[in-house]
């Protein structure tokens, strides 16, 4: 019986096995070639699994029942349940033993409760986490827009403009972005204790803005520059005001860049901490700081800070999507276009 | 011998042809010319030579060997791209020094290699310079002595000139044709500019749409247009087309014209076409002015040329076409024009098959 | 400001259609602006001289008593206090490592995913989430992965070294690498997308092993990107503060208190020190602007080419 020719020998005679209907040189369809692609794609996945198995381990233990999310050694099968979320959304206590029966008796508990009750806990109220959110919302969301609002103004001004000292305005603006938080902090939690704006909404907003400005100048900036100057133009020479052809030219075509900046303040303001902590107190604190601190009824309740963790998550992981192709753009601050 | 063979080589993406089966045999030391307009399959064509495109069909052989699924690299060819492709972070010197690397011979063998290749194409002051600092002719320059340097059995060229400014063209056009004539080296280079496939190839293959529309010396291609494409692709301009009714020796042109054919034709042309619509070309040169010419119409525009006048007559048809005069007659615009055309050069076409007709060979 | 473009001369001589009460360029460029400069001047400029002012005093905020002009005193009491030393270390370490691993991990995931097979898109997005996280949160739930009862650490063999406890400075470093890879991945198959594929072709016909394509076309043309990735993490690695107080809270003990988490505890924990931490933060603050200056001069030079 014949033996049968080395592959890379029988391909040097014959070819592939099925004919080439596309762009691709000889030596990328080679038996070698196309084995080591398959083998960089395997590795390819087998990275990414491994990446996201931190994200994946968080998330199933946010939607752990109780008892399951801390066990010794770790689950990896369980029926999910919401004991997290509503450990994160409402404060719980231990019903004393008398008590219990008279609870279990009881037609009028809402779902929340009956949850609760699984695990021989009643529900007090809503918990602090819920304001946190709230907090995180407004500021993230009033910060971002005066700072996208404020960055486009500056942003089409440098770009249209020959301002002088232009290159060291810009500088500066992206210098202030380096600083350590701390270093900042304490002066501005000085004078926010003397000014009364220790722990408002307000000094945090003004603060996020001031933070995000940097960023949105130079990532708008970018995305004007890329804008021919010769519509504005065309359209002064017909007699339109500077501020019409603003609006009316360079507005509606950076409509992508305003929103990729939008959300890219959104992300970073959403996940700021270090403000955070040191000047807010209860009032107008965010989520970040808080989700640490939540302590639980005998022990750190790790279901509820992973529910917790996952809730903060679960937006930023579709709006990186929603970005992907802005990414690199994103993180070199306009710099580096994809 | 560095002789290539395309035998029914084809390539398809998907279910398009890029290349539809085509033959073609170089013999060594040739200089052929693939040509034709953007999307033909000129490049692709080249690149199957080369092995940076795998064929969809057939065979290539370089000097009698079957080398279709040889990777590029272990066919002894060089190719020199549009853009130059010099690699951007090593000196001129490393780029041509490269392809030699590779070879693990001597330093002392790969320097004087280098520089053989430096001298020939006067590139020296470059030599410590990088590619980002050069201009578009210098780094044509250094991508040819890169392709020079190993000596390989075939250069194969896509559209080298293509990036470069006009002036340069014309001088590296004769540069790479002085090169090839040194090196007696087997050369297919692309272009889509038929003035340089007419200046430098001692061979032309026509494509257009995937399909080779004629193989043949410039002479050949120029005077002897195997289909309208061809006609109307070579030459500046392009061969004049004119269509009109054939019926038993006279073609009758729309508004009036009656052009009687020469005798030489008329067999042909009965056989071929009978009574039906025919084409007739010329080449501009081919027209001879003269008051009695079947040919008339006015003056639309005049182009003064150094030694000759073309004249853009329209015709009693209404089609306009370019005719050249000799110098010393004044033309007025919208004077009245007539002329006739030579009889060895007008050439006749099948309007339905887009070919070209030939007369019977005589005897 | 003494330009204003050529186009609205002409415009404001040759048009009908202008209102009188245009708004001129010199008045449209001042509006535009100024708001941002002065947003950005009080909340960074002004901070830092009330900084460097504080930096020279003795004061405590939590007291009654005005910073008191105390000349360099802090620099030299800092200077000479072995835990202000050890966070140093503890910063450079972390720097170090974090840094060389990031770049190492982050360039092999952008040679992996730079050929485009099916699924290279989702599974490139997909491995940049890590980076878009709150650093605080992360922080967190490594915490409880690194945990050797309750983690998936505790899935694996007895053997395997017990994180947090016993190596603090690995699991942050590890988490830290964990979440920043795919930024240095994201630069460098920008900086490997952008190398023409002709190039490729080029060394092909000339021969070129696999090994010498990568070392003489591939890492030369990635090389600035992942020189810029680098510079930017370290100015990050050296800032560090969330993602330490998420993991680790500077513990144990200062084993990883870095500057910025050592700089927190002395302002906001026990008896602050105000004036001495102005001043530690001035001591950061120098080497990052160093640093900032070069990876923003870097970032134009790329920005140019």
């Amino acid at each position: 019986m014949a033996i049968a020719p080395a592959r890379a020998e029988s391909f040097a005679a014959t070819g592939p096995a099925e004919p080439v209907v596309e762009s691709v040189r000889v030596d990328q369809i080679m038996p070698q070639a196309k084995a080591t692609k398959k083998a960089r794609m395997i590795l390819a996945v087998i990275t990414a699994i491994v990446m996201l198995i931190p994200v994946y381990w968080m998330a199933t233990t946010a939607i752990k029942p109780r008892p399951d999310a801390v066990s010794a050694p770790p689950k990896i099968f369980f029926t999910p349940s919401l004991d997290g979320f509503i450990g994160l959304f409402f404060d719980r206590s231990q019903i004393a033993p008398g008590e219990l029966e008279k609870y279990k008796e009881r037609t009028d508990l809402s779902f929340v409760e009956q949850q609760a009750l699984i695990r021989g806990m009643k529900i007090l109220g809503p918990s602090k986490y819920v304001g946190r959110l709230v907090n995180s919302v407004i500021i993230s969301f009033t910060s971002t827009a005066l700072a996208v609002f404020l960055g486009l103004l500056a942003a089409y001004a440098f770009s249209r403009y020959e301002i002088p000292g232009e290159n060291d305005w810009l500088f500066f603006i992206l210098s202030t972005r380096m600083l350590p938080p701390v270093v900042v902090t304490i002066p501005i939690f000085l004078w926010y204790r003397a000014l009364g704006l220790y722990d408002t909404h307000f000094g945090m907003i003004l603060l996020y803005t001031a933070f995000n400005l940097s960023f949105a100048v130079w990532l708008l900036k970018g995305f004007i520059d890329e804008i021919p100057k010769e519509y504005e133009e065309a359209a002064l020479v017909d007699g339109y005001s500077r501020m019409q052809a603003f609006r009316k030219i360079v507005l509606p075509q950076c409509v992508t860049g305003i929103a990729a900046t939008a959300v890219f303040s959104l992300i970073f303001s959403w996940n700021e901490y270090a403000f955070a902590l040191m000047l807010t107190g209860d009032k107008a604190r965010t989520a970040p700081p808080s989700i640490p601190s939540m302590l639980g009824v005998g022990g750190i309740e790790w279901g509820s800070i992973a529910a917790g963790s996952l809730l903060f998550l679960i937006p930023v992981v579709i709006v990186t999507f929603a970005l992907r192709n802005y990414l690199l753009r994103g993180v070199t601050f306009g710099a580096i276009r994809q | 011998m560095a002789t290539i063979e395309l035998k029914q080589v084809a390539k398809m993406f998907g279910t398009t042809y890029a290349v539809k089966p085509m033959d073609l045999t170089i013999q060594d030391g040739e200089f052929v010319v693939l040509l034709g307009p953007s999307g033909c399959g000129k490049t692709t064509t080249l690149r199957m030579i080369s092995g940076l495109e795998a064929v969809t069909e057939g065979n290539v052989y370089l000097d009698g060997e079957d080398v279709t699924w040889r990777p590029a690299s272990a066919r002894d060819v060089a190719f020199v791209f549009q853009f130059f492709a010099l690699y951007p972070r090593m000196t001129v010197y490393q780029n041509i020094a490269f392809p030699l690397e590779s070879t693990h011979e001597s330093k002392e063998v790969i320097d004087r290699r280098v520089n053989e290749v430096v001298d020939m194409l006067r590139i020296r002051p470059l030599l410590k310079l990088k590619p980002g600092a050069l201009s578009g002719g210098d780094k044509q320059r250094v991508a040819l002595a890169r392709s020079l340097v190993r000596r390989p059995a075939c250069f194969l060229m896509d559209e080298p000139l293509g990036a470069l400014d006009a002036e340069f063209r014309e001088a590296m056009r004769a540069e790479i044709k002085r090169l090839h004539n040194e090196q007696h080296a087997t050369t297919v280079y692309v272009t889509h500019d038929q003035i340089e496939a007419m200046a430098m190839g001692d061979r032309i293959v026509v494509m257009s749409n995937a399909v080779v529309q004629q193989i043949g010396t410039p002479a050949e291609v120029y005077y002897d247009p195997q289909n309208l494409f061809v006609a109307n692709f070579i030459g500046s301009p392009g061969m004049q087309l004119m269509e009109g009714d054939y019926s038993a020796g006279n073609a009758h042109m729309p508004g009036g014209n009656v052009y009687k054919v020469p005798q030489a034709w008329r067999a042909a042309l009965d056989r071929e076409i009978g009574q039906g619509k025919v084409v007739i070309g010329f080449r501009p040169e081919a027209a001879e002015i003269s008051a009695d010419g079947p040919f008339t119409g006015m003056v639309f525009g005049i182009d003064l040329h150094g030694a000759y006048v073309v004249l853009h007559v329209k015709l009693v048809s209404d089609q306009i076409v370019q005719v050249r005069a000799p110098r010393d007659h004044t033309y007025g615009l919208d004077a009245s024009a007539c002329f006739d055309l030579n009889h060895d050069m007008v050439r006749f076409f099948n309007p339905t098959t887009q070919q070209a007709i030939f007369p019977e060979a005589s005897a | 400001m003494a330009t204003a473009s050529s186009t609205t001369t002409a415009a404001s001589a040759a048009s009908p259609m202008q209102h009188r009460s245009q708004l001129s360029d010199k008045t449209i460029q001042r509006l535009f602006i100024l708001p941002t400069l002065i947003l950005l001047i009080t909340w960074n400029v002004v901070p830092l001289f009330s900084s460097l002012f504080l930096a020279f005093t003795h004061y405590s905020h939590s007291g009654m008593a005005a910073p008191v002009w105390i000349g360099t005193q802090n620099f030299s009491t800092l200077l000479a206090n072995d835990t202000v030393w050890h966070s140093f270390a503890v910063t450079g370490k972390y720097a170090l490592l974090s840094v060389s691993l990031q770049a190492i991990v982050g360039f092999a995931l952008a040679m992996i995913l730079h050929e485009k097979f099916k699924g290279s898109g989702l599974l490139t997005t997909l491995i940049l989430v890590p980076m878009m996280l709150s650093p605080v949160v992360v922080g967190l739930f490594w915490k409880l992965i690194y945990n050797p009862l309750y983690g998936i650490f505790g899935l694996l063999p007895r053997s395997f070294p017990v994180m947090l406890e016993k190596q603090p400075m690995w699991s942050v470093v590890i988490t830290d690498v964990w979440m920043w890879s795919p930024f240095v991945m994201l630069l460098c198959l920008s900086g490997l997308r952008a190398i023409p594929d002709y190039l490729y072709e080029a060394a092909e016909i000339d021969r070129a092993s696999a090994w010498q394509q990568f070392w003489k076309i591939t890492l030369p043309s990635v090389m600035p990107l992942l020189m810029l990735a680098i510079l930017f993490r370290t100015i990050e690695a050296i800032k560090a503060f969330d993602l330490v107080m998420g993991l680790t809270g500077g513990g144990p003990g200062n084993a990883t208190e870095t500057v910025s988490v050592g700089l927190f505890r002395m302002v906001f924990q026990g008896q602050p020190r105000t004036g001495l931490a102005s001043a530690l933060g001035y001591m950061v603050l120098i080497v990052i602007i160093g640093i900032s200056n070069v990876y923003i001069w870097y970032l134009n030079r790329i920005k140019e080419s």
